[in-house]
């Protein structure tokens, strides 16, 4: 069994989805992630293992070498796709309880703000290390994020921004929620954004890249 | 020689005099004429007018026209969300939601906002003729993605074959963008395409290299220069950038110049920008802009460099840290004082200057380059020299030339930020404007009055009466206790009548009187040598 969570990680990590899929090119015509992991199910194995054992595994492989600069967003996105579509097997399992979550990340792009690829990007790494991931989209105020916050008690908050003018809407949103839920921890990041900018408005995390995001988010939970 | 020749002169990589200037205005022209993002980008009066006021305010050697990059994603049906003080967002993408590529027109030079800002070209052009003009398209790569949204990373994936095509058509259409910018009199065509800054090399390689290539063949052959305007973390693409054959790359603060400039010049290619934008143009002051320029000017040098702002400035830049980056530009001296403030002031240990000021003299401190080679300076020390004369000798003064490190240090620690500058007991009394003679006088006058005053409340000390023995000392004693009654001060006597105490004043005629006077200088803090130095010229 541990051979096949292993080459399941190997899947995640680069990005190999399933059979029909065409990349990457020395994996053409071959399993992946989406057969192997419904094989590991279907062998017994345990739900839980092949989550943290394989796909977890494979998405903090290519996290930390998207951190490194050795791989780019494109490869990052086909990585996350072939998790998501492995972890449908492992849907049911959630629900009945019998996997679960770290814990809860809300995320969006602050108000005024329309990019979502950072966003998306860090929702992917984080869901793929084994968090539920609650994407609020884009162009997010102060209230909604409270609102989610309010659903999931004990959440962290991930805002976003792109724009140099939306950017100071963080500090807005960081001190709406603070002050609403008090100890709720709030990550920033985004291109403007810096480890400086994080210290001027009190929030509690920046990373400039998600691997960052997911090596805080573990290190709270644990 | 115009700023356009300047501009020019570098692209083609020969030394010029003075390192040009770019300011890369967007929507902060509408800041400028007080309008918002979205009126100042659908209005061609408006962009001529904001590029015409940017002149004015910046006296820039280029600027572009406008920095718009939804322009032909919005011609080619992508919605745009309107913002009042950034460009607008594009979202949705024709091509996800149904469209296909053959359905998509190569704009036309009427369509959409093309028209407009094409006139506000000519426009600028004509009123502006000595001003280098960057005519921006959007980049082959970001505008595939404005058509197809974040999918198109994944087709580059599963359906490369797909991509190039996408990616041809978007070339063409910024080769007729480049062609109609060129018609409209602009000098330089700078293709934009921050969202490369999101792929590997070996993508970058594979599908934007032979579109880029083939973009600025087609812009040489028709006349014009080209940029290669990167906007983002793409380190990674440096080296292909340059193989495309721009004739210029302008980077952001993501990538470190020297870097681009070594690369650069190692290909022939002269590069630019890289003033930060946010922490520094947006958030800084005048101090952080001049110091992060200067940085950048010293380290891009004066063969192939154009000093820019890493990207489109953001709307809300203060104006004055725009004309900050003007006012180095031009000013070799105010260069020189930068450069020496920036060399030492972070390792600087700074002296407690609390106790400064507290000698019996006034001194006047003149803080300068170096008042030889620096006519402000040397105006501003010749005033204090013509003035001190005038109070005989109670008021000293110094001049601190901050090419010394001790002088910077002093500078530092008096908390003065602008060279020359005047400080009077150690406060600052006059910054870069040269005072008249009367005001000087009345400034150190004020201080000699406080001081005075001071003095006058502070006095304290003791009469030591000196004799063989009591009896011989009771009448003076007497005496002073009367004098110091009718002057209503409290004065202590002391009589002091031991042989050997006596020898140690060097007193053999006795009664003698010794008037000893105690000061407070400082209390609670550790002065340093320096001041204590000139408490003891006092004695």
């Amino acid at each position: 069994m541990e051979e096949l969570f292993e080459k399941i990680a190997h899947c995640v990590e680069f990005g190999k989805i399933n059979l029909a899929s065409p990349y990457p090119p020395d994996m053409k015509g071959q399993v992946g992630a989406d057969e192997l992991t419904k094989q590991a199910i279907d062998a017994g194995a345990e739900p839980d293992d092949v989550l943290k054992k394989g796909l977890v595994v494979g998405m903090e492989k290519i996290g930390i070498k998207f951190r490194d600069n050795k791989v780019f967003v494109p490869q990052v996105l086909m990585s996350a796709k072939a998790m998501s579509t492995a972890m449908e097997h492992l849907k049911p399992f959630f629900e009945s309880g019998a996997v679960k979550r770290k814990g809860v990340f809300v995320i969006g792009t602050v108000a005024g703000d329309l990019h979502d690829i950072g966003k998306n990007l860090v929702s992917m790494m984080v869901k793929g290390s084994g968090f539920e991931v609650v994407d609020l989209g884009t162009d997010v105020n102060s209230q909604k994020f409270i609102e989610a916050v309010k659903q999931h008690p004990g959440c962290f908050v991930g805002l976003s921004a792109l724009l140099t003018t939306t950017m100071v809407n963080m500090e807005k949103i960081v001190t709406d929620i603070k002050t609403a839920i008090p100890g709720t921890k709030v990550l920033i990041g985004g291109a403007p954004v810096s480890e400086d900018f994080k210290e001027k408005i009190h929030a509690d995390f920046y990373s400039r890249d998600p691997q960052g995001a997911v090596d805080f988010l573990k290190r709270s939970v644990a | 020689m115009t700023g356009r020749d300047l501009i020019i002169k570098a692209f083609k990589l020969q030394e010029v005099d003075r390192i040009p200037w770019a300011p890369f205005v967007g929507v902060h022209g509408g800041k400028l004429i007080g309008v918002n993002a979205k009126d100042y980008l659908q209005s061609e009066d408006l962009i001529f007018n904001g590029v015409s006021k940017a002149i004015e305010l910046y006296n820039p050697d280029g600027i572009p026209v406008a920095f718009d990059l939804q322009m032909e994603a919005e011609v080619l049906g992508c919605q745009l969300v309107w913002s009042e003080n950034n460009p607008p967002a594009v979202v949705s993408h024709p091509l996800l939601d149904g469209k296909t590529l053959n359905e998509l027109p190569i704009p036309d030079k009427n369509d959409g906002r093309i028209k407009l800002t094409l006139n506000a070209a000519r426009r600028l052009r004509t009123a502006h003729p000595d001003v280098a003009l960057y005519g921006l398209i959007t980049g082959p790569f970001t505008l595939a993605l404005h058509l197809l949204g974040t999918d198109i990373f994944m087709k580059m994936m599963e359906n490369p074959g797909e991509m190039k095509q996408l990616l041809y058509f978007t070339t063409e259409v910024g080769k007729k963008m480049a062609g109609y910018y060129i018609e409209a009199g602009c000098d330089i065509i700078a293709v934009v395409d921050p969202m490369t800054s999101q792929i590997d090399p070996k993508s970058f390689e594979t599908f934007v290299s032979p579109c880029a290539m083939d973009l600025f063949k087609h812009i040489r052959e028709n006349g014009a220069l080209s940029s290669f305007f990167v906007c983002g973390h793409a380190q990674q693409n440096i080296e292909a950038m340059f193989g495309c054959k721009p004739d210029n790359i302008s980077i952001d603060e993501n990538i470190p110049l020297d870097y681009v400039k070594e690369v650069a010049l190692k290909k022939n290619i002269s590069f630019g920008g890289n003033i930060k934008l946010t922490v520094v143009m947006l958030m800084g002051d005048k101090n952080d802009v001049q110091e992060n320029a200067l940085e950048c000017m010293d380290l891009g040098g004066k063969k192939g460099f154009i000093i820019a702002p890493g990207c489109d400035m953001p709307m809300d830049t203060p104006i004055e840290n725009v004309q900050a980056v003007t006012e180095l530009v031009h000013d070799l001296y105010l260069q020189d004082v930068v450069r020496a403030m920036e060399k030492e002031q972070s390792k600087l240990d700074l002296l407690n200057m609390k106790d400064y000021g507290q000698a019996n003299k006034v001194v006047v401190d003149v803080i300068t380059l170096d008042s030889e080679s620096c006519a402000p300076c040397q105006y501003m020390v010749e005033a204090v020299k013509r003035v001190t004369p005038h109070f005989e000798g109670i008021v000293e003064w110094r001049e601190h030339a901050i090419k010394k490190l001790e002088a910077v240090t002093f500078m530092s620690s008096l908390m003065v930020k602008n060279i020359p500058t005047i400080c009077i007991d150690g406060k600052i009394a006059f910054v870069s404007q040269i005072p008249p003679k009367h005001e000087l006088i009345a400034a150190i006058q004020k201080r000699i009055n406080e001081k005075l005053k001071l003095k006058i409340k502070s006095k304290k000390g003791e009469l030591l009466v000196l004799g063989k023995n009591e009896q011989e000392c009771q009448e003076l004693i007497s005496n002073v206790k009367r004098a110091s009654a009718e002057l209503g001060q409290q004065i202590e006597v002391k009589l002091i009548t031991d042989v050997n105490q006596l020898a140690t004043f060097g007193i053999t005629e006795t009664p003698a009187i010794i008037l000893a006077e105690y000061k407070l200088k400082s209390k609670g803090t550790n002065p340093s040598v320096e001041i204590i130095k000139e408490w003891i010229k006092e004695i």
